[in-house]
């Protein structure tokens, strides 16, 4: 089996975001740049599945960053690593690359598109499904468990209230995976060392093939605190407040005990 | 102007967030528009019975299908758009719905806005505002029609359920789809709630990943129980294994509605706020003052988490009358 991961380096959403001086865009000069972290469950799902039955795993990544997560990709255990030339400072919208990871598959002849279920960039559509209807394969989003079953795939789903769904899929095949079967693994240091020799190629992003989505008219950042009231950082006062506030609403750990 | 609203169930019931989609297209429809509601699944008389705010009600009728795979959703969906050329296709942000809205946009050629909370409407286009980086910064945006929107549950207050006129409705034929999709459901597995039912629970303490690691979860465990509280969890805490799958709050977790809920060290995402931003009183402590989750609390604290469970925990314990 040849699979394809997708890599997106995303900026940090637990760090500070600022508008960019147009009000179009976040400003990306300071932001940190990390591994969407379902594309991380993707990758090691990829890698469970070479283990389990062999298989051939490239990683395309994309953004800032790019290399040294191929790197770790090739130490975990990717075959082949490939860096796609991202426009710089732009956000990495999945309509747009869509096309690319599409010629991509192809070109490797993959039978397993492997990605993030989704990204914090994603505003105008998700990997997945995008690239499946293109390749006009089926796809699966928010797979929790994913096993190769003869020719096909067995894949389980989560759904809401903790409903999961087993399904059985058919290859070529696009998945967008939320979790993966296993938790990512730790890799050494000696081992991202002697992965940093692996060649990284490079590729150019194809035209997207599609209108654009949407003009972008303005960004802002959601008002902030509501209507709720800011005990502030002091933990001491704030453990004193609390105090009082479950009292007035009846919630004191006292109230519960009389009951 | 037509519009489709996507809407889904499984067995015999509809999902709650599909009169949010009618609603979410009323809202745009001006006089002599049209509403036409999409059901795919078995619950296809829950639907008849619940989606009188559309205008038509197109269906697919999957009798004996408990759940119909987002394959065959999108390839039926796919046959009423072509026969309908609407101008505008609203699907849930749902599971069913992250394989369907990108799928007919990239089969159409039509653009797709995701995690829609707001949509405007001005003459031609639409003015849309979209959910990006978790819930950190809202996009403001202008949408050409035709165009397909990914609507987040919870963005528009349900429509009020009413029968649909039985000649409003057009049956079109899931059999085909369904014997020659490339997705086949084997399995639904459905969780025990005998355990733990979070979604009746009084009270609830909830670790995010800011909780750092397994052996902490204790600490809140115990403040938890000075509460009288059920102990619940953020989805990466859910999937570390540090607390199981049922205390999960949110979209693929439970939908809980407690008299109080103290999230510790959670961000407060989207797929998170879906779950408990009804809550009665919401108490949020993160020390990042800019954390989505200050935007439903009632009250917040930005300090450390582990700081306060320890002197919250402090002062409940000590004998009343101290
Ligand atoms: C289809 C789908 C379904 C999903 N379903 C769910 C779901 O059911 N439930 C769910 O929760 N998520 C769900 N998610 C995931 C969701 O998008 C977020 O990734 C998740 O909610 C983040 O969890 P978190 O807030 O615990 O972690 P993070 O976003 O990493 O936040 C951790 C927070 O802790 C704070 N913090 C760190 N250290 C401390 C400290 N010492 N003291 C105080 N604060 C601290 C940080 O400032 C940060 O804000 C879903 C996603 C998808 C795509």
């Amino acid at each position: 089996m040849n699979i394809l991961v997708v890599l997106r380096m995303i900026p940090d959403s637990a760090g500070e975001l600022q508008l960019a001086e147009d009000g179009r865009g976040i400003d990306r000069e300071w932001l940190d740049f990390q591994l969407n972290d379902f594309d991380d469950h993707a990758l090691e799902e990829a890698i469970l599945l070479k283990e389990a039955g062999g298989a051939t795993v490239t990683a395309v990544a994309i953004g800032e960053g790019a290399n040294r997560v191929l790197q770790m990709a090739a130490a975990r255990g990717a075959d082949e690593v490939i860096a796609l030339q991202a426009e710089d400072d732009a956000m990495i919208s999945s309509r747009t690359i869509a096309a690319t990871i599409a010629a991509t598959a192809r070109d490797k002849s993959a039978d397993l598109i492997l990605c993030g279920v989704q990204s914090t960039e994603d505003v105008f559509g998700q990997l997945a499904p995008y690239v499946g209807a293109m390749l006009d394969w089926p796809h699966v989003s928010g797979t929790n468990r994913v096993v190769a079953d003869g020719a096909g795939l067995r894949v389980t789903q989560e759904r809401g209230a903790g409903v999961a769904v087993t399904y059985e899929m058919t290859l070529p095949a696009v998945l967008g995976v939320q979790t993966a079967s296993k938790a990512p693994r730790y890799v050494s240091g000696s081992k991202l060392r002697e992965a940093s020799k692996t060649p990284i190629g490079r590729a150019a992003l194809e035209p997207s093939g599609f209108e654009r989505s949407a003009e972008i008219r303005e960004l802002r950042l959601p008002a902030q605190g509501g209507s709720g009231e800011d005990l502030g950082n002091d933990a001491e006062n704030v453990a004193d407040r609390l105090v009082t506030i479950l009292a007035v609403n009846g919630l004191t750990a006292n109230g519960l005990a009389r009951k | 102007m037509k519009m489709i609203a996507c809407t889904e169930g499984r067995s015999d019931k509809i999902e709650a967030f599909s009169l949010e989609m009618i609603a979410a297209a009323r809202s745009v429809a001006a006089a002599g528009d049209e509403v036409v509601a999409f059901f795919a699944g078995q619950a296809a008389k829950a639907a008849a019975a619940s989606f009188g705010a559309a205008d038509r009600m197109i269906v697919a009728d999957a009798a004996g299908s408990d759940l119909i795979p987002a394959e065959t959703y999108a390839r039926l969906l796919r046959d009423a758009v072509t026969a309908e050329q609407p101008d505008l296709v609203l699907v849930p942000y749902s599971a069913n719905g992250l394989d369907v809205a990108a799928d007919i946009a990239a089969r159409t050629g039509w653009p797709l806005l995701s995690y829609v909370n707001e949509i405007k409407r001005d003459g031609e286009t639409l003015t849309v505002v979209a959910q990006m980086y978790g819930g950190k910064v809202l996009a403001e945006c202008v949408v050409k029609l035709p165009a397909v929107l990914m609507v987040n549950p919870g963005a528009f207050a349900e429509a009020v359920p009413s029968p649909i006129d039985a000649t409003k409705i057009q049956q079109i034929d899931a059999k085909t789809a369904i014997e020659s999709a490339k997705v086949k459901m084997v399995a639904i597995d459905v969780p025990d709630y005998a355990d733990v039912d979070l979604t009746t629970a009084e009270r609830i303490v909830c670790v995010g990943r800011g909780i750092g690691d397994e052996a902490s979860i204790d600490i809140a465990r115990d403040l938890a129980t000075i509460l009288g509280a059920e102990i619940a969890g953020s989805r990466p805490v859910v999937d570390n294994g540090w607390l199981p799958k049922l205390r999960q709050v949110g979209k693929s977790g439970q939908k809980v509605k407690p008299k109080l809920y103290l999230a510790l060290g959670v961000s407060g995402a989207p797929e998170h706020l879906e779950g408990m931003s009804h809550a009665d009183l919401i108490i949020a402590v993160n020390t990042d003052p800019k954390a989505p989750i200050f935007n439903v609390a009632h009250y917040g604290a930005t300090c450390d988490l582990f700081d306060l469970v320890a002197s919250l925990s402090d002062r409940l314990q000590a004998p009343p009358g101290r």
